[in-house]
């Protein structure tokens, strides 16, 4: 009897096949018409599994990629890639043209559950080592199991990819640190407040803090205070934050009432003192105060870093801290990858 | 060498290892919260009362007399408290804080040696009372001084943008700064519980202790009401917390050998 090769697993109980496009092989405008909305990919799972010669099927569709894993037993691979594209373009009535310049990449066996394998664990996503990506394969396979479309094959193989994606999250740092100078913000703010009990204030209501103020609430800050020359603008950006707006000539009185500042003025001067923080320090009775200035020529004196238990963050400040958190996600991918290739092995995808 | 011995020096070995693995964890920027910690300090915890227990056979009473045994006793409850207030911190980040320093201790102890002590005349269960109050306050002041050294690392790492691996796993500056109050307002309450103590007492204990004692009452009452009415920065009461707990550990050394 001859040895079993790694792929027979699968092939015994169907072959695995899995095709998509994703945010590097197609441009927004083409996915968001690709998109499956959410209450029509239970059907879309039901009628993957209905087509001739497909046993199951999964369906994962999010902002950066609709990708659909099924398993069947037609002879050829290809026939499997031809009746999966086939139903993306009547599903989604595309015209000819438009299915002639879809992009799709079509993956069997390991090279499916590899993908699947890099995509749980975040090594896919756009933002490299993303942990939201985990959430959203898991709830795509829920759904296909709700509906009965899943069976051996692809039950075995979603267990496989969440436990390779746990794996990967904790033997290595690839999702540790933030890449963007809003979320950087954020991390800076947690490491010396409680979020929940944290108060902002954004002096100016530029485009950039209007983002850094947006990451500190969705993370839960407590409260926010918008202060800008244009009274009107404070007002729509504070209503629009469920803040409170304050006219800019009285943004000085409330600064010890705030845990959180983010300065983006366009003063050619400092607007925010050493002198004046001295005071504020002591009205504060020391709490800690992060000051965060993302304004261009600054807008916050240097010293002010050095008074005690205040912390300033400048623009260049947080895109350094970023690009080496990008650096450092970087240099685990190296190590995801090789923790990857070793399930696959384990797992018996390819051959040791 | 005898049982309480090896013991102990397996409690000490896992403590030592705690830190041998959190410190090459960090080294290697794949600190992560894990079991490996958690598991090293209960074993190290187990084997630290297994040997107050043989240890307190072997010589009749609590073994609080000599400064190893103190320096144990204290050990022992510093685990203790870091396991009951470490669910409000990052457990293993804090033990990998703790661990070191009862690793010291310990291996203090070690040096000291462990001599036999007779029991003088019958055992006072109030005095036994009152030294164990009094040591448990000490562990909560030697805990308020770990956090002090956490609050110190934080800070500097804000201070100089220095974000890294440490920086994500330690816990708020406030909330650090919060912890410390508390913890020496807990150790506070126990050493004044502890003093109360010896007022009930039919035989007084030794008159340095109780002056040390008094000493170290004083001094942190002093500590807890800066820290109260916020006379000074975090970072200053932070650097209490820290120089004050030496206090306390000299008096241990010279009321032993008084």
């Amino acid at each position: 009897m001859p040895e079993p090769t790694p792929n027979d697993s699968i092939r015994a109980t169907g072959s695995l096949v899995c095709v998509g496009l994703n945010y590097k092989t197609t441009p927004v405008e083409v996915r968001e018409r690709l998109a499956f909305p959410e209450a029509v990919v239970p059907q879309a799972a039901k009628n993957i599994r209905e087509l001739p010669g497909f046993a199951e099927s999964v369906v994962l569709s999010t902002c950066n990629r609709v990708e659909l894993y099924a398993s069947h037993e037609l002879p050829e691979a290809m026939q499997s890639h031809e009746a999966l594209r086939d139903y993306l373009v009547r599903h989604f009535q595309l015209q000819p043209e438009h299915a002639e310049a879809m992009v799709l990449y079509k993956l069997d066996a390991a090279e499916a559950a590899r993908h699947l394998f890099r995509v749980v664990s975040g090594l896919d996503s756009m933002v490299l080592g993303e942990t939201e990506i985990f959430g959203q394969v898991k709830a795509a396979y829920k759904t296909a199991l709700d509906t009965g479309s899943t069976g051996k094959t692809l039950n075995k193989l979603f267990q496989q990819a969440f436990a390779v994606g746990k794996k990967v999250r904790n033997e290595t740092t690839i999702q540790r640190g933030s890449t963007s100078v809003g979320s950087v913000a954020v991390d800076l703010a947690e490491r010396v407040h409680d979020l929940k009990e944290c108060r902002v204030m954004l002096v100016g209501a530029g485009e950039m803090s209007r983002t850094c103020a947006q990451s500190l609430l969705s993370r839960g800050a407590k409260s926010i205070i918008v202060s800008n020359r244009s009274y009107d603008k404070a007002v729509e950006l504070a209503t629009e934050m469920k803040g409170t707006a304050l006219k800019f000539d009285e943004w000085e009185h409330a600064l010890h009432e705030v845990d959180v500042i983010i300065s983006s003025t366009s003063a050619p001067h400092f607007v925010i003192k050493k002198d004046q923080i001295e005071q504020v320090m002591r009205r504060r009775r020391w709490e800690p105060l992060l000051i965060i200035d993302i304004a261009v020529p600054r807008d916050v004196e240097p010293a002010v870093n050095d008074l005690e238990g205040v912390y300033l963050y400048d623009i260049d400040g947080l895109q350094a801290i970023a690009d080496g958190n990008r650096r450092e996600r970087e240099r685990q991918l190296v190590v995801c990858e090789q923790i990857i290739e070793d399930q696959l092995s384990k797992f018996g995808f390819v051959a040791e | 060498m005898p049982l309480t011995s090896i013991i102990l020096l397996a409690a000490t070995l896992a403590f030592a290892a705690a830190v041998v693995q959190a410190l090459a964890a960090l080294k290697s920027g794949r600190w992560k919260q894990g079991n490996t910690q958690l598991v090293l300090m209960a074993a190290g915890f187990a084997l630290q009362t297994a040997f107050l227990y043989y240890r307190g056979e072997e010589v009749g009473q609590c073994p609080m007399k000599s400064l190893a045994d103190i320096l144990v006793f204290i050990g022992w409850s510093v685990v203790l408290l870091y396991f009951l207030v470490g669910s409000g911190f990052r457990l293993s980040l804090l033990g990998l804080f703790t661990a070191p320093l009862v690793t010291i201790m310990q291996g203090i102890a070690f040096a000291q040696g462990f001599k036999p002590y007779a029991v003088k005349g019958k055992i006072n269960a109030l005095v036994e009372l009152h030294a164990a109050v009094a040591l448990i306050a000490y562990a909560g002041f030697a805990l308020a001084c770990i956090t002090g050294v956490m609050y110190l690392v934080q800070e500097r790492l804000l201070k100089q943008h220095r974000i890294g691996g440490l920086f994500y796993q330690l816990p708020p500056i406030q909330g650090l700064a919060k912890a410390i109050r508390r913890l020496v307002g807990l150790g506070l309450v126990l050493l004044s519980a502890a003093l109360a103590i010896s007022f009930a007492l039919h035989t007084p204990v030794s008159n340095p202790k109780l002056v040390f004692s008094w000493i170290v009452w004083g001094l942190y009452a002093v500590i807890a009401f800066l820290m109260w009415r916020h006379v000074t920065s975090p970072r200053r009461t932070a650097w209490l917390a820290v120089l004050g707990f030496v206090l306390p550990f000299i008096s241990l050394w010279i009321v032993t050998h008084a």
